[in-house]
C-alpha cells in the first residue's frame, strides 16, 4: 500500500512540476543562481524576491511554487542531489520532521541567533512569519449573521442547511500539507468542536481544495460563502482589495501558523541560501511583509492597530509551537486514522 | 663566611654559577605538591565528567520514560490488531529537550510494523525482559541516540501479541546540562587546586624560613665570631643548627692549633736566630783568623740546627694537619717502623749510636696514619740517639723492639743515656720543655708524639731502662676485625 501510495506521489508530484514552471528574478548574467523551493503564493512573495535580488545583483533565484506536501516527498526524494538550496513551507509539521530526519543542515548567522528560540529549532529550521488561521466569508452570500466562532457557524450551517450545503471550502488534508496540520490541530485544541464541525460539513458536502488562492476565489465569487481555515495573509491580501470578503479570526482559538525555512542537506548553494534566510529576518524584509501586507512579520510594528497585517484576535490565540509535538500530528498511524475519520465524515471513497 | 650578606651582587662567578645550577628545595617542593595536586584534581574532573553525564542521563531518562509510558498507555488492541494513539503530552514531555529529535517505533512481534521509523531497528545490549524498561545510547541517523526500549504483552479475550516500543531522543540536552554541570564543578575544583598551590607556595616559604633565619643569623655575625647559634629554631632544623654549631667548635679548635702553632714556630725559630746573630756578631768582630773560623764553624752548626727545626715544624704541620683531615685507616705498624728505622740507622751510627729492630712479627695491623706513625717513630728514635750519644766516646745501642700482647702490640724504644729523672718524666710531653739545654733539640718533637699518639687513642709510659737510661713505651690497639672497625 506504502508503495502504491509512494507511486502515486510520484506522478503527482512529477504533474505538480509540469504545471508550476520556475520564475526566474535578477540578472540573467548573474554569477551565482539560488532556487528556492517554496510553497508561498508567488503574489506575497514576489516583491519580497525583488528587493532580494536588487540587493544582491549577484545572485539569480529560481523560484519554484510547490504544494507544500510535494515539497515534502520532492526534498526527500532530492537529498542526496536537490535542485533547491532553499525549502519554504507553510506546514510546519512536515518541515519540522524534514529537519528530525535529517534532511536539513545547519545554519547560523547573527540574524538567526537572534531569532526567539520559539521561532527556530536546531539551526536548521527558520520561522520567519506568523500569521493567523482564519475563516473567511462571502458578506454578500452569506445567510445570516456573520459567524463569530465555529460554534455561530455550526449554528448557522444547522439554521441555513441548504443554503450552505456545497458552499463551505477548505483543504483536502489529504493533499494539502498546510490543511492536514491545520485540522489536526484544530482537532487538538477543541476535539469536539472539531468532531462536530466534521459532522456538519460532511453532511453539508463541503467542497475540498487543495490550494487556498483557489478557495478564496471561489468564496470570492460567490461560488463558497465561506472558506474555512484558510492562511490569513491570503485572506487578509484580497480581504483588503475585496469589499465582498470578510477575514474573520474565530473567537473561541485563533490558530497562529509559522512559514519556515530550510536549507536541504546537500544544497547546491547553502551560502546564497543562508543569505536569503537572513534576509527574510531583517528588518528590511519584515517591515516590507507588514506595509506592502504581504505576510505576518514575526515582531510586528504595532503603531498601527489597525494595520489588517497586526494580528488582533478577538479570542485567544493559539500558536502551534515549533516543537517535537508536531512530530505526533504527522505519526503515521495517528494521521492513517485522523485522514479514515475524515473521509468518513465527509463520505469521500478512499483513494484505494 | 664572613660575608655580611648573601644577596646576589656579592657572591663570586663561581658562587653564581652554582647557585644557578644547585636545585632548589622550594621549586621540588612546589613542584611535586602541583604535580600531586594536578593528578588529584584530574582525577576529580574525570569522576565529575562521568558522574555529570550520569546525573544528565538520569533527569532526561525519566522524561523519556514518562514519555514512553504515556505511549504504552496508548496502545491497545482493537479488533485483534494492535492499535496506537500517540498522545500529544508524550511528546510536549520530550519537548522539555528543545532541541533534541526524537525517534520511535512500535512494533509487534506478531504483526510487524505498526507506527515510527521502520528502518528503527534498535536492538538493546541487555537481554530483553518483558515489562522491563532499557536505556542504553546507539547510533541513529548520524547521530548518537538515547534509546529507551519496552517490550510487553498486549491481550485481549481473543487474541495476545507482544508489543516493543522504541523510544529515542538525541543526546544534544543531555551533553548540555552535563557540560554546564562540568563546567561548574572543573570550575570549584580549579579554584581549590590554586588555592592549594598557592597554600604549598606560601607553606614553602614557611617552611623553609627556619633555614634562612639561621642563614642570616650566620650572615650578620661580625668577623672571626665562632660563638654557637642561640636563636630558636623548630625541631626539624634543631639538627642543622648543632651540626653548624659542631662544625663551629671544631673550627674554632682548628684556630686555636693554629694560633698555637704559630706561637710555637715564632719561639722556636727566635732562640737559634738570636744565637745565630751573637754568633755572627762574635765573628765579625773577632779579629783572629782562628777564632773566626770558630765562630764560623759555630755559625754554620747553628744553621744546621735551626734547619733542624724547621723541617721539624714542617712536619709538624703536616701531621696536625693529617691528623685533622684524614681519616684513620688499617696499615701495617711495621711499615713505618722499620722505614723510620732504616733511615735513622747510618745517621745514628755516625753519633756513634747503634741502632737495632727487634720483631718477630710478620705484619702488625693497626687503624692508624702511616705518616704520623712514622714521623712519631722518627721522633722517638732521634730523641733517643740523641740523649744516649751526647758526648760518649764509646758506642751505646738504642734498640727499637715490637712485640704483640694480647690486644694490643707494644713499641719500646730502648736507650742506655741519662735517663729522665723521675719528677721531669711528666713534663717532657710538654711543648718546649727540654730536660737538658746543653742537648741540641727544640721541645717540640715529643709533644708531636703525644699529639700522634692521642689521636690513635694509644698509650705511652716512660720506663727506665736498666740498668740505667730510657724506655719509651707504646701500647697501640690492635686492628680488630670482629668489630667492624675497617
Amino acid at each position: 500500500m506504502k508503495a502504491w501510495f509512494t507511486i502515486v506521489m510520484c506522478f503527482s508530484l512529477s504533474l505538480a512540476w509540469a504545471e508550476s514552471p520556475t520564475v526566474w528574478f535578477g540578472k540573467k548574467n548573474a554569477s551565482r543562481v539560488l532556487v528556492i523551493n517554496s510553497a508561498l503564493d508567488l503574489t506575497s512573495f514576489e516583491p519580497i524576491l525583488q528587493d532580494f535580488v536588487a540587493q544582491y545583483p549577484d545572485v539569480r533565484v529560481a523560484y519554484r511554487d510547490v504544494n507544500t506536501l510535494e515539497l515534502y516527498y520532492l526534498t526527500i526524494k532530492e537529498q542526496s542531489n536537490p535542485v533547491a538550496s532553499l525549502a519554504i513551507s507553510s506546514a510546519m509539521d512536515l518541515h519540522f520532521k524534514l529537519v528530525n530526519d535529517g534532511y536539513a543542515r545547519t545554519y547560523q548567522s547573527s540574524l538567526t541567533d537572534n531569532l526567539p528560540q520559539d521561532f527556530k529549532w536546531r539551526d536548521q529550521l527558520f520561522a520567519f512569519s506568523l500569521e493567523p488561521i482564519v475563516m473567511l466569508v462571502n458578506k454578500d452570500a452569506f445567510p445570516g449573521p456573520l459567524p463569530e466562532d465555529r460554534q455561530s457557524l455550526l449554528q448557522t450551517i444547522r439554521q441555513h442547511g441548504p443554503a450552505m450545503t456545497k458552499r463551505i471550502g477548505t483543504y483536502d488534508i489529504r493533499q494539502s500539507g498546510v490543511g492536514y496540520l491545520l485540522a489536526s490541530q484544530d482537532a487538538r485544541q477543541a476535539d469536539l468542536t472539531w468532531g462536530r464541525l466534521l459532522e456538519a460539513f460532511g453532511s453539508h458536502d463541503v467542497q475540498t481544495y487543495c490550494c487556498t488562492h483557489n478557495i478564496i476565489d471561489d468564496v470570492a465569487d460567490g461560488k463558497l460563502v465561506l472558506g474555512y481555515n484558510l492562511l490569513g495573509s491570503y485572506a487578509s491580501q484580497r480581504a483588503k482589495d475585496d469589499d465582498r470578503l470578510k477575514m474573520i479570526l474565530p473567537k473561541d482559538f485563533t490558530l497562529m501558523l509559522m512559514r519556515a525555512a530550510l536549507i536541504p542537506k546537500n544544497a547546491p548553494n547553502p551560502q546564497d541560501a543562508g543569505l536569503f534566510i537572513d534576509f527574510l529576518l531583517s528588518d528590511r524584509a519584515q517591515k516590507m511583509m507588514q506595509e506592502q501586507g504581504l505576510l505576518f512579520p514575526i515582531h510586528p510594528d504595532i503603531k498601527n492597530a489597525e494595520d489588517p497585517f497586526v494580528v488582533s484576535a478577538p479570542g485567544p490565540t493559539g500558536i502551534i509551537e515549533l516543537d517535537q509535538q508536531l512530530l505526533v500530528g504527522r505519526d503515521h498511524a495517528k494521521q492513517q486514522r485522523f485522514i479514515r475519520n475524515w473521509e468518513i465524515a465527509f463520505e469521500i471513497q478512499r483513494e484505494e | 663566611m664572613w660575608q655580611k650578606s648573601l644577596s646576589p651582587q656579592n657572591l663570586s662567578d663561581d658562587e653564581k654559577l652554582a647557585l644557578k645550577k644547585a636545585p632548589s628545595l622550594r621549586f621540588r617542593f612546589i613542584v611535586s605538591g602541583v604535580i600531586v595536586i594536578c593528578v588529584i584534581a584530574g582525577i576529580a574532573i574525570n569522576l565529575i565528567f562521568d558522574y555529570s553525564r550520569q546525573l544528565a542521563d538520569l533527569s532526561y531518562d525519566r522524561l523519556l520514560r514518562s514519555a514512553l509510558l504515556q505511549m504504552d498507555e496508548n496502545i491497545a488492541l482493537i479488533d485483534n490488531q494492535v492499535s496506537v494513539d500517540i498522545p500529544w503530552s508524550a511528546f510536549a514531555t520530550l519537548a522539555q529537550a528543545d532541541e533534541d529529535r526524537v525517534f520511535y517505533k512500535v512494533e509487534s512481534l506478531e504483526q510487524g510494523f505498526i507506527t515510527g521509523y521502520n528502518d528503527l531497528d534498535s536492538e538493546p545490549p541487555k537481554q530483553p525482559v518483558l515489562d522491563q524498561m532499557q536505556f542504553y545510547n546507539q547510533s541513529y541517523s548520524d547521530e548518537l541516540v538515547r534509546f529507551a526500549w519496552l517490550e510487553r504483552h498486549l491481550t485481549n479475550p481473543e487474541s495476545a501479541q507482544t508489543v516493543r516500543i522504541i523510544l529515542g531522543q538525541t543526546r544534544l540536552s543531555r551533553e548540555r546540562m552535563a557540560s554546564s554541570i562540568t563546567q561548574r564543578a572543573v570550575e570549584v575544583v580549579v579554584l581549590i587546586a590554586l588555592v592549594a598551590i598557592a597554600l604549598i607556595m606560601i607553606g614553602s616559604h614557611l617552611v623553609l624560613r627556619p633555614l634562612h633565619r639561621i642563614e642570616w643569623a650566620l650572615e650578620e655575625r661580625v668577623k672571626g665570631d665562632l660563638t654557637p647559634i642561640t636563636i630558636n629554631t623548630p625541631k626539624e632544623t634543631h639538627h642543622l643548627k648543632v651540626a653548624i654549631n659542631h662544625f663551629m667548635a671544631r673550627l674554632q679548635k682548628n684556630l686555636e692549633q693554629l694560633e698555637n702553632y704559630t706561637a710555637d714556630a715564632a719561639h722556636q725559630l727566635r732562640t737559634p736566630l738570636a744565637s745565630l746573630k751573637a754568633l755572627a756578631e762574635n765573628a765579625r768582630d773577632n779579629t783572629s783568623p782562628e777564632k773566626q773560623h770558630q765562630a764560623l764553624e759555630n755559625i754554620v752548626r747553628q744553621c744546621d740546627y735551626l734547619s733542624q727545626t724547621v723541617t721539624l715544624l714542617l712536619n709538624q704541620a703536616v701531621v696536625s694537619h693529617r691528623l685533622q683531615t684524614h681519616r684513620l685507616e688499617p696499615i701495617d705498624l711495621l711499615e713505618p717502623i722499620t722505614a723510620s728505622c732504616r733511615e735513622h740507622a747510618v745517621p745514628a751510627l755516625h753519633q756513634g749510636v747503634r741502632l737495632s729492630y727487634e720483631c718477630s712479627l710478620q705484619e702488625a695491623w693497626v687503624l692508624g696514619d702511616s705518616f704520623s706513625i712514622q714521623q712519631m717513630m722518627q721522633n722517638l728514635i732521634e730523641n733517643a740517639v740523641r740523649y744516649s750519644g751526647h758526648q760518649k766516646q764509646q758506642q751505646t745501642d738504642v734498640i727499637v723492639r715490637v712485640e704483640e700482647l694480647s690486644k694490643i702490640y707494644r713499641i719500646q724504644v730502648i736507650d742506655y743515656g741519662d735517663g729522665i729523672a723521675e719528677e721531669e718524666k711528666e713534663r717532657v710531653f710538654e711543648r718546649f720543655y727540654r730536660a737538658r739545654y746543653d742537648i741540641a733539640g727544640s721541645g717540640v718533637g715529643l709533644s708531636m708524639v703525644k699529639d700522634i699518639l692521642d689521636h690513635h687513642h694509644a698509650h705511652i709510659e716512660i720506663l727506665d731502662t736498666q740498668p740505667k737510661g730510657t724506655t719509651f713505651q707504646v701500647d697501640i690497639d690492635k686492628l680488630s676485625f670482629f668489630r667492624g672497625q675497617i
